[in-house]
Protein backbone atom coordinates (compact mmCIF):
# COMPACT_ATOMS: atom_id res chain seq x y z
CA UNK A 1 0.00 0.00 0.00
CA UNK A 2 1.26 3.58 -0.48
CA UNK A 3 2.51 5.58 2.13
CA UNK A 4 4.04 2.01 4.06
CA UNK A 5 7.29 3.94 4.38
CA UNK A 6 6.54 6.94 6.27
CA UNK A 7 2.77 5.80 6.92
CA UNK A 8 0.95 9.07 5.69
CA UNK A 9 -2.47 8.79 4.47
CA UNK A 10 -3.12 8.68 1.21
CA UNK A 11 -5.29 11.11 -1.11
CA UNK A 12 -5.71 10.39 -4.70
CA UNK A 13 -7.30 12.87 -7.05
CA UNK A 14 -8.38 12.16 -10.50
CA UNK A 15 -9.37 15.60 -12.29
CA UNK A 16 -8.79 16.45 -16.24
CA UNK A 17 -7.85 19.59 -15.08
CA UNK A 18 -3.97 20.15 -14.33
CA UNK A 19 -4.83 23.29 -12.69
CA UNK A 20 -7.47 21.61 -10.27
CA UNK A 21 -4.62 18.97 -9.13
CA UNK A 22 -2.50 21.89 -8.86
CA UNK A 23 -4.86 23.44 -6.90
CA UNK A 24 -5.40 20.27 -4.29
CA UNK A 25 -1.33 20.11 -4.47
CA UNK A 26 -1.14 23.97 -3.46
CA UNK A 27 -4.07 23.22 -0.19
CA UNK A 28 -2.72 19.82 0.99
CA UNK A 29 1.02 21.33 1.28
CA UNK A 30 1.40 21.72 4.81
CA UNK A 31 -0.87 18.89 5.88
CA UNK A 32 0.63 15.30 6.73
CA UNK A 33 -0.62 13.09 3.79
CA UNK A 34 1.04 11.58 1.10
CA UNK A 35 -0.53 12.84 -2.52
CA UNK A 36 -1.23 11.69 -5.55
CA UNK A 37 -3.08 12.93 -9.02
CA UNK A 38 -4.23 11.85 -11.85
CA UNK A 39 -5.39 13.48 -15.40
CA UNK A 40 -7.78 10.95 -15.33
CA UNK A 41 -9.50 7.35 -14.94
CA UNK A 42 -7.50 5.70 -17.55
CA UNK A 43 -4.22 7.02 -15.63
CA UNK A 44 -5.30 6.23 -12.75
CA UNK A 45 -6.50 2.89 -12.92
CA UNK A 46 -3.63 0.70 -12.81
CA UNK A 47 -2.20 2.56 -9.44
CA UNK A 48 -5.58 1.60 -7.90
CA UNK A 49 -5.76 -1.42 -8.49
CA UNK A 50 -2.77 -1.30 -6.75
CA UNK A 51 -3.42 0.96 -3.66
CA UNK A 52 -6.19 1.99 -1.65
CA UNK A 53 -6.34 5.77 -0.94
CA UNK A 54 -7.72 6.81 2.20
CA UNK A 55 -9.62 9.37 0.52
CA UNK A 56 -10.11 9.38 -2.87
CA UNK A 57 -11.54 13.22 -4.75
CA UNK A 58 -12.95 12.10 -7.79
CA UNK A 59 -14.33 14.60 -10.80
CA UNK A 60 -17.27 13.64 -12.81
CA UNK A 61 -16.95 15.46 -15.82
CA UNK A 62 -13.55 14.33 -18.09
CA UNK A 63 -12.87 13.28 -21.30
CA UNK A 64 -14.09 9.70 -21.81
CA UNK A 65 -14.99 7.58 -18.95
CA UNK A 66 -17.29 10.11 -16.69
CA UNK A 67 -15.76 10.32 -12.71
CA UNK A 68 -19.23 8.28 -11.55
CA UNK A 69 -19.01 5.64 -14.08
CA UNK A 70 -15.13 5.30 -12.82
CA UNK A 71 -16.12 4.52 -9.58
CA UNK A 72 -18.97 2.07 -10.67
CA UNK A 73 -15.78 0.17 -11.75
CA UNK A 74 -13.26 0.53 -9.03
CA UNK A 75 -15.78 -0.09 -6.66
CA UNK A 76 -16.04 -4.08 -8.25
CA UNK A 77 -12.36 -3.95 -7.15
CA UNK A 78 -12.21 -5.40 -3.92
CA UNK A 79 -9.00 -3.08 -2.73
CA UNK A 80 -12.01 -0.16 -3.61
CA UNK A 81 -15.01 -1.43 -2.54
CA UNK A 82 -14.95 0.58 0.41
CA UNK A 83 -13.04 3.37 0.01
CA UNK A 84 -13.63 6.82 1.39
CA UNK A 85 -15.11 9.17 -1.86
CA UNK A 86 -15.76 12.38 -2.31
CA UNK A 87 -16.99 13.11 -5.94
CA UNK A 88 -16.15 16.79 -7.46
CA UNK A 89 -17.76 18.66 -10.28
CA UNK A 90 -18.60 21.47 -11.81
CA UNK A 91 -22.57 20.79 -12.48
CA UNK A 92 -24.51 20.42 -9.54
CA UNK A 93 -27.72 17.67 -10.52
CA UNK A 94 -29.66 15.85 -8.08
CA UNK A 95 -29.78 12.95 -10.30
CA UNK A 96 -25.83 12.93 -10.14
CA UNK A 97 -26.00 13.44 -5.98
CA UNK A 98 -28.28 10.53 -6.07
CA UNK A 99 -26.26 7.82 -8.34
CA UNK A 100 -23.13 9.21 -6.35
CA UNK A 101 -25.03 8.32 -3.17
CA UNK A 102 -25.66 4.55 -4.41
CA UNK A 103 -21.95 3.92 -5.04
CA UNK A 104 -21.06 5.02 -0.96
CA UNK A 105 -19.91 8.62 -1.98
CA UNK A 106 -19.36 9.87 1.09
CA UNK A 107 -19.90 13.88 -0.18
CA UNK A 108 -20.73 15.87 -3.19
CA UNK A 109 -18.66 19.01 -3.49
CA UNK A 110 -19.03 21.84 -6.25
CA UNK A 111 -16.19 23.56 -8.11
CA UNK A 112 -14.62 25.82 -7.49
CA UNK A 113 -12.57 24.28 -4.35
CA UNK A 114 -11.69 27.08 -1.86
CA UNK A 115 -7.97 25.87 -0.63
CA UNK A 116 -9.26 25.85 3.06
CA UNK A 117 -12.93 23.50 1.90
CA UNK A 118 -9.94 21.32 0.64
CA UNK A 119 -7.78 20.90 3.85
CA UNK A 120 -11.45 20.67 5.84
CA UNK A 121 -12.45 17.96 3.64
CA UNK A 122 -9.42 15.87 4.29
CA UNK A 123 -9.07 16.37 7.33
CA UNK A 124 -13.09 15.53 8.06
CA UNK A 125 -12.55 11.86 6.34
CA UNK A 126 -9.29 11.40 7.65
CA UNK A 127 -7.82 11.28 11.08
CA UNK A 128 -5.54 14.32 10.98
CA UNK A 129 -5.78 17.96 12.81
CA UNK A 130 -7.06 20.57 10.85
CA UNK A 131 -4.93 23.52 10.14
CA UNK A 132 -6.75 26.75 9.01
CA UNK A 133 -6.42 29.49 6.41
CA UNK A 134 -3.61 31.65 8.39
CA UNK A 135 -1.14 28.73 8.09
CA UNK A 136 -1.40 28.77 4.58
CA UNK B 1 -30.47 5.11 -53.73
CA UNK B 2 -30.84 8.42 -52.62
CA UNK B 3 -28.13 11.15 -54.34
CA UNK B 4 -28.35 13.92 -51.41
CA UNK B 5 -26.38 13.68 -48.23
CA UNK B 6 -27.88 15.34 -45.46
CA UNK B 7 -29.00 16.51 -41.95
CA UNK B 8 -32.78 17.15 -41.08
CA UNK B 9 -34.47 18.53 -38.09
CA UNK B 10 -37.49 16.00 -37.27
CA UNK B 11 -37.43 17.60 -33.94
CA UNK B 12 -36.16 20.68 -32.14
CA UNK B 13 -38.40 21.47 -29.10
CA UNK B 14 -36.46 20.28 -25.72
CA UNK B 15 -38.41 19.23 -22.13
CA UNK B 16 -41.98 18.70 -23.88
CA UNK B 17 -43.56 18.83 -27.59
CA UNK B 18 -44.83 22.04 -28.28
CA UNK B 19 -48.01 21.61 -30.92
CA UNK B 20 -49.31 25.50 -30.79
CA UNK B 21 -49.80 27.35 -33.88
CA UNK B 22 -47.83 30.10 -32.64
CA UNK B 23 -45.03 27.37 -32.12
CA UNK B 24 -45.23 26.11 -35.56
CA UNK B 25 -42.57 27.87 -37.61
CA UNK B 26 -39.71 26.23 -35.57
CA UNK B 27 -41.56 23.20 -35.09
CA UNK B 28 -43.34 21.56 -32.13
CA UNK B 29 -41.41 17.77 -31.65
CA UNK B 30 -38.89 17.09 -29.32
CA UNK B 31 -35.78 16.35 -30.80
CA UNK B 32 -34.60 14.09 -33.17
CA UNK B 33 -32.34 14.76 -35.98
CA UNK B 34 -31.48 12.12 -39.06
CA UNK B 35 -28.64 12.50 -40.73
CA UNK B 36 -28.78 10.24 -44.42
CA UNK B 37 -25.29 9.68 -46.32
CA UNK B 38 -25.03 7.12 -48.99
CA UNK B 39 -28.34 5.27 -47.91
CA UNK B 40 -27.43 4.93 -43.96
CA UNK B 41 -29.17 6.43 -41.84
CA UNK B 42 -27.95 7.76 -38.55
CA UNK B 43 -31.05 9.17 -36.30
CA UNK B 44 -29.49 11.46 -32.91
CA UNK B 45 -32.16 11.01 -30.40
CA UNK B 46 -35.83 9.48 -30.20
CA UNK B 47 -37.63 12.34 -29.19
CA UNK B 48 -41.55 12.57 -30.71
CA UNK B 49 -39.78 14.06 -34.03
CA UNK B 50 -38.72 10.17 -34.63
CA UNK B 51 -42.06 9.55 -35.25
CA UNK B 52 -42.73 11.05 -38.41
CA UNK B 53 -39.39 10.06 -39.47
CA UNK B 54 -40.61 6.81 -38.59
CA UNK B 55 -43.18 7.55 -40.79
CA UNK B 56 -40.87 8.82 -43.53
CA UNK B 57 -38.33 5.39 -43.29
CA UNK B 58 -41.51 3.67 -44.33
CA UNK B 59 -42.44 5.15 -47.66
CA UNK B 60 -39.26 4.23 -48.74
CA UNK B 61 -37.78 0.72 -50.27
CA UNK B 62 -33.89 1.40 -49.93
CA UNK B 63 -32.84 1.75 -46.86
CA UNK B 64 -34.03 -0.98 -44.18
CA UNK B 65 -31.74 -0.03 -41.41
CA UNK B 66 -30.64 2.92 -38.97
CA UNK B 67 -28.62 3.74 -36.09
CA UNK B 68 -30.47 5.49 -33.13
CA UNK B 69 -27.98 7.41 -30.99
CA UNK B 70 -29.28 8.78 -27.19
CA UNK B 71 -27.65 10.89 -25.90
CA UNK B 72 -29.09 10.00 -22.73
CA UNK B 73 -32.74 8.90 -21.65
CA UNK B 74 -35.09 11.99 -20.97
CA UNK B 75 -38.41 11.86 -21.45
CA UNK B 76 -38.11 14.60 -24.36
CA UNK B 77 -35.45 11.84 -26.18
CA UNK B 78 -37.50 8.65 -25.77
CA UNK B 79 -40.38 9.33 -26.10
CA UNK B 80 -41.07 8.78 -29.63
CA UNK B 81 -39.88 4.98 -29.69
CA UNK B 82 -42.67 4.03 -28.76
CA UNK B 83 -44.19 4.56 -31.83
CA UNK B 84 -41.05 4.35 -34.20
CA UNK B 85 -42.80 1.70 -36.66
CA UNK B 86 -39.40 0.62 -38.13
CA UNK B 87 -38.71 -1.13 -34.87
CA UNK B 88 -42.04 -3.00 -35.24
CA UNK B 89 -41.48 -4.36 -38.58
CA UNK B 90 -40.15 -7.76 -39.51
CA UNK B 91 -37.31 -7.12 -42.47
CA UNK B 92 -35.49 -4.22 -40.90
CA UNK B 93 -32.75 -3.68 -38.20
CA UNK B 94 -32.37 -0.91 -35.47
CA UNK B 95 -29.38 -0.52 -33.92
CA UNK B 96 -29.27 1.68 -30.26
CA UNK B 97 -26.60 3.20 -28.76
CA UNK B 98 -26.78 5.36 -25.89
CA UNK B 99 -24.84 5.90 -22.20
CA UNK B 100 -24.55 2.97 -20.44
CA UNK B 101 -21.94 -0.18 -18.89
CA UNK B 102 -23.35 -2.68 -21.64
CA UNK B 103 -25.67 -3.62 -23.71
CA UNK B 104 -28.48 -4.61 -20.94
CA UNK B 105 -28.21 -1.40 -19.76
CA UNK B 106 -29.05 -0.09 -22.88
CA UNK B 107 -31.89 -2.37 -23.33
CA UNK B 108 -33.19 -1.71 -19.84
CA UNK B 109 -33.10 2.38 -20.14
CA UNK B 110 -34.76 2.56 -23.39
CA UNK B 111 -37.53 -0.32 -22.48
CA UNK B 112 -38.37 0.77 -19.46
CA UNK B 113 -40.82 3.26 -20.33
CA UNK B 114 -42.58 0.70 -22.74
CA UNK B 115 -43.85 -1.44 -19.47
CA UNK B 116 -47.32 -1.76 -18.07
CA UNK B 117 -49.26 0.37 -17.34
CA UNK B 118 -47.52 3.21 -18.97
CA UNK B 119 -47.69 1.61 -22.42
CA UNK B 120 -49.57 -1.10 -23.88
CA UNK B 121 -46.94 -2.70 -26.20
CA UNK B 122 -43.47 -3.78 -24.53
CA UNK B 123 -40.51 -4.22 -26.68
CA UNK B 124 -40.98 -7.40 -27.19
CA UNK B 125 -43.59 -5.98 -30.06
CA UNK B 126 -40.36 -4.70 -31.75
CA UNK B 127 -39.78 -7.63 -34.84
CA UNK B 128 -37.68 -5.80 -36.35
CA UNK B 129 -34.09 -7.00 -35.31
CA UNK B 130 -32.59 -5.18 -32.62
CA UNK B 131 -29.20 -4.31 -31.98
CA UNK B 132 -27.62 -2.77 -29.05
CA UNK B 133 -24.11 -1.40 -29.71
CA UNK B 134 -21.06 -0.68 -27.68
CA UNK B 135 -17.81 1.95 -28.66
CA UNK B 136 -15.27 0.12 -29.64
CA UNK B 137 -11.66 1.72 -29.34
CA UNK B 138 -14.00 4.65 -28.50
CA UNK B 139 -16.02 5.35 -31.60
CA UNK B 140 -18.42 3.77 -33.65
CA UNK B 141 -18.24 3.15 -37.13
CA UNK B 142 -21.65 2.68 -38.95
CA UNK B 143 -21.15 2.69 -42.56
CA UNK B 144 -19.45 6.00 -43.71
CA UNK B 145 -20.44 7.22 -39.94
CA UNK B 146 -17.04 7.31 -37.68
CA UNK B 147 -19.01 8.58 -34.45
CA UNK B 148 -17.22 9.51 -31.37
CA UNK B 149 -18.55 10.51 -27.48
CA UNK B 150 -18.02 13.22 -25.31
CA UNK B 151 -19.48 14.10 -21.68
CA UNK B 152 -21.70 16.94 -21.16
CA UNK B 153 -22.86 19.34 -18.56
CA UNK B 154 -26.42 18.04 -17.93
CA UNK B 155 -27.74 15.73 -14.89
CA UNK B 156 -26.87 11.97 -15.09
CA UNK B 157 -24.83 10.14 -17.85
CA UNK B 158 -25.03 12.15 -21.29
CA UNK B 159 -23.26 12.41 -24.41
CA UNK B 160 -22.60 14.72 -26.87
CA UNK B 161 -21.52 13.19 -30.89
CA UNK B 162 -19.01 14.08 -32.66
CA UNK B 163 -19.64 12.93 -36.38
CA UNK B 164 -16.98 12.63 -39.22
CA UNK B 165 -18.91 12.03 -42.46
CA UNK B 166 -17.37 12.49 -45.74
CA UNK B 167 -14.44 14.89 -44.63
CA UNK B 168 -17.41 16.81 -42.63
CA UNK B 169 -17.36 16.83 -38.77
CA UNK B 170 -21.00 17.26 -37.63
CA UNK B 171 -21.12 18.06 -33.90
CA UNK B 172 -24.59 17.21 -31.94
CA UNK B 173 -24.84 18.53 -28.16
CA UNK B 174 -28.82 18.79 -27.62
CA UNK B 175 -28.31 19.47 -23.54
CA UNK B 176 -25.24 20.86 -22.16
CA UNK B 177 -25.23 23.42 -19.44
CA UNK B 178 -22.11 25.90 -20.64
CA UNK B 179 -22.19 28.58 -18.07
CA UNK B 180 -22.39 26.80 -14.55
CA UNK B 181 -19.25 26.86 -13.40
CA UNK B 182 -18.95 31.04 -14.46
CA UNK B 183 -21.73 31.55 -12.36
CA UNK B 184 -20.85 29.44 -9.50
CA UNK B 185 -17.34 31.55 -9.66
CA UNK B 186 -19.18 34.72 -10.01
CA UNK B 187 -21.19 33.71 -7.17
CA UNK B 188 -17.94 32.92 -5.34
CA UNK B 189 -15.88 35.73 -6.19
CA UNK B 190 -15.99 37.88 -3.01
CA UNK B 191 -15.21 35.26 -0.78
CA UNK B 192 -11.89 33.59 -2.45
CA UNK B 193 -8.41 34.84 -1.92
CA UNK B 194 -6.40 36.48 -4.44
CA UNK B 195 -4.25 33.03 -5.33
CA UNK B 196 -6.96 31.27 -5.10
CA UNK B 197 -9.33 33.50 -7.37
CA UNK B 198 -5.98 33.43 -9.91
CA UNK B 199 -5.84 29.51 -9.56
CA UNK B 200 -9.72 29.29 -10.40
CA UNK B 201 -9.73 31.50 -13.02
CA UNK B 202 -6.94 29.18 -14.81
CA UNK B 203 -9.17 26.50 -14.12
CA UNK B 204 -12.01 27.99 -15.41
CA UNK B 205 -10.37 28.61 -18.67
CA UNK B 206 -8.52 25.41 -19.11
CA UNK B 207 -12.05 23.81 -18.87
CA UNK B 208 -13.59 26.04 -21.64
CA UNK B 209 -10.39 25.48 -23.89
CA UNK B 210 -10.98 21.54 -23.26
CA UNK B 211 -14.47 21.88 -24.43
CA UNK B 212 -13.66 24.18 -27.49
CA UNK B 213 -11.17 21.34 -28.48
CA UNK B 214 -13.51 19.48 -29.09
CA UNK B 215 -15.93 21.10 -31.33
CA UNK B 216 -13.14 23.44 -33.31
CA UNK B 217 -13.28 24.19 -37.02
CA UNK B 218 -16.69 22.04 -36.80
CA UNK B 219 -18.41 22.49 -39.93
CA UNK B 220 -21.63 22.13 -38.05
CA UNK B 221 -22.54 22.44 -34.31
CA UNK B 222 -26.19 21.32 -33.30
CA UNK B 223 -26.25 23.18 -30.09
CA UNK B 224 -28.55 23.57 -26.67
CA UNK B 225 -29.54 26.95 -26.64
CA UNK B 226 -32.83 26.88 -24.55
CA UNK B 227 -32.75 30.15 -22.70
CA UNK B 228 -32.77 33.65 -22.47
CA UNK B 229 -30.52 35.02 -19.69
CA UNK B 230 -33.46 36.18 -17.73
CA UNK B 231 -34.92 32.60 -17.87
CA UNK B 232 -31.33 31.27 -17.50
CA UNK B 233 -30.93 32.76 -13.95
CA UNK B 234 -34.13 31.33 -12.74
CA UNK B 235 -33.20 27.75 -14.32
CA UNK B 236 -29.34 27.62 -13.66
CA UNK B 237 -28.26 24.31 -12.94
CA UNK B 238 -30.88 22.56 -15.01
CA UNK B 239 -28.47 21.52 -17.29
CA UNK B 240 -29.34 23.65 -20.57
CA UNK B 241 -27.37 26.56 -22.05
CA UNK B 242 -28.48 30.61 -22.27
CA UNK B 243 -28.12 31.16 -25.80
CA UNK B 244 -25.80 33.70 -25.32
CA UNK B 245 -23.42 31.40 -23.98
CA UNK B 246 -24.47 28.89 -26.65
CA UNK B 247 -23.34 31.21 -29.42
CA UNK B 248 -20.05 32.80 -27.28
CA UNK B 249 -19.10 28.82 -27.78
CA UNK B 250 -19.97 28.52 -31.47
CA UNK B 251 -17.34 31.71 -32.25
CA UNK B 252 -14.71 30.77 -29.86
CA UNK B 253 -14.71 26.98 -31.53
CA UNK B 254 -14.85 28.84 -34.88
CA UNK B 255 -17.31 26.76 -36.29
CA UNK B 256 -19.13 27.04 -39.86
CA UNK B 257 -22.38 27.08 -39.33
CA UNK B 258 -24.35 26.78 -35.55
CA UNK B 259 -28.15 26.05 -34.89
CA UNK B 260 -29.87 27.00 -31.95
CA UNK B 261 -31.10 23.79 -31.01
CA UNK B 262 -33.53 22.23 -27.64
CA UNK B 263 -35.71 25.41 -28.00
CA UNK B 264 -37.33 25.86 -25.07
CA UNK B 265 -41.33 25.01 -25.31
CA UNK B 266 -42.93 27.75 -23.85
CA UNK B 267 -41.17 30.20 -26.45
CA UNK B 268 -42.97 31.04 -29.61
CA UNK B 269 -41.28 31.68 -33.08
CA UNK B 270 -41.48 35.22 -32.25
CA UNK B 271 -39.20 35.10 -29.38
CA UNK B 272 -37.22 32.44 -30.70
CA UNK B 273 -36.44 34.59 -34.23
CA UNK B 274 -35.74 37.84 -31.82
CA UNK B 275 -33.27 34.73 -29.74
CA UNK B 276 -31.29 34.19 -32.97
CA UNK B 277 -31.23 38.12 -34.09
CA UNK B 278 -29.39 38.74 -30.78
CA UNK B 279 -27.18 35.74 -31.92
CA UNK B 280 -26.71 37.28 -34.73
CA UNK B 281 -25.65 40.44 -33.23
CA UNK B 282 -23.17 38.62 -31.29
CA UNK B 283 -21.40 37.12 -34.19
CA UNK B 284 -21.05 40.42 -35.83
CA UNK B 285 -20.27 42.32 -32.56
CA UNK B 286 -17.60 39.86 -32.22
CA UNK B 287 -16.55 40.16 -36.13
CA UNK B 288 -16.72 36.03 -36.48
CA UNK B 289 -17.98 34.20 -39.71
CA UNK B 290 -19.91 31.92 -37.70
CA UNK B 291 -23.25 31.15 -39.80
CA UNK B 292 -25.92 31.30 -37.07
CA UNK B 293 -29.56 29.39 -37.44
CA UNK B 294 -32.58 28.68 -35.41
CA UNK B 295 -32.39 24.96 -36.34
CA UNK B 296 -35.95 24.36 -37.28
CA UNK B 297 -38.41 21.30 -38.24
CA UNK B 298 -38.23 20.17 -41.31
CA UNK B 299 -34.77 22.24 -42.07
CA UNK B 300 -32.04 20.28 -44.29
CA UNK B 301 -28.91 20.82 -44.78
CA UNK B 302 -26.64 19.32 -47.44
CA UNK B 303 -23.79 17.67 -46.21
CA UNK B 304 -21.73 17.59 -49.39
CA UNK B 305 -22.37 21.74 -49.74
CA UNK B 306 -20.84 22.32 -46.11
Amino acid sequence: MAGEDDKKPLVVVVDDSATSISLYQFSVEKLPIEFKGFKSPADAYPYLQEYRPDLLFLDIIMPGMDGLKFLRRLRALPIQKDTPVVMVTSKDYAQDRTVAKQLGALDFMIKPLRFQEIRDTICKYISIEPIDSNNT
Amino acid sequence: MSTLNYIRFWGVRGSFPAPFGSHLRVGGNTCCVELRVDDHVLICDGGSGIIPLGNNLMGQQDIKEVLVMMTHYHWDHISGLPFFVPAFVPGWKVNFFGPGENEQEIERRISEQMVDPYFPVEIEMWMADIRYKLLKNGQINYGPFVIETFNVHHPGSTYGYRILVHGKTIIYVSDNELGFIDGTIENRKEELEPREFEMIKQMQQEEHDKAVEVIEGAHVLIHDAQYTPEDYAKKRGWGHSCYIDTVNFGVDARVKQLYLYHADPTYNDFKIEEIHRECVKIVHERNASVECHIAREGMIIDIDQL
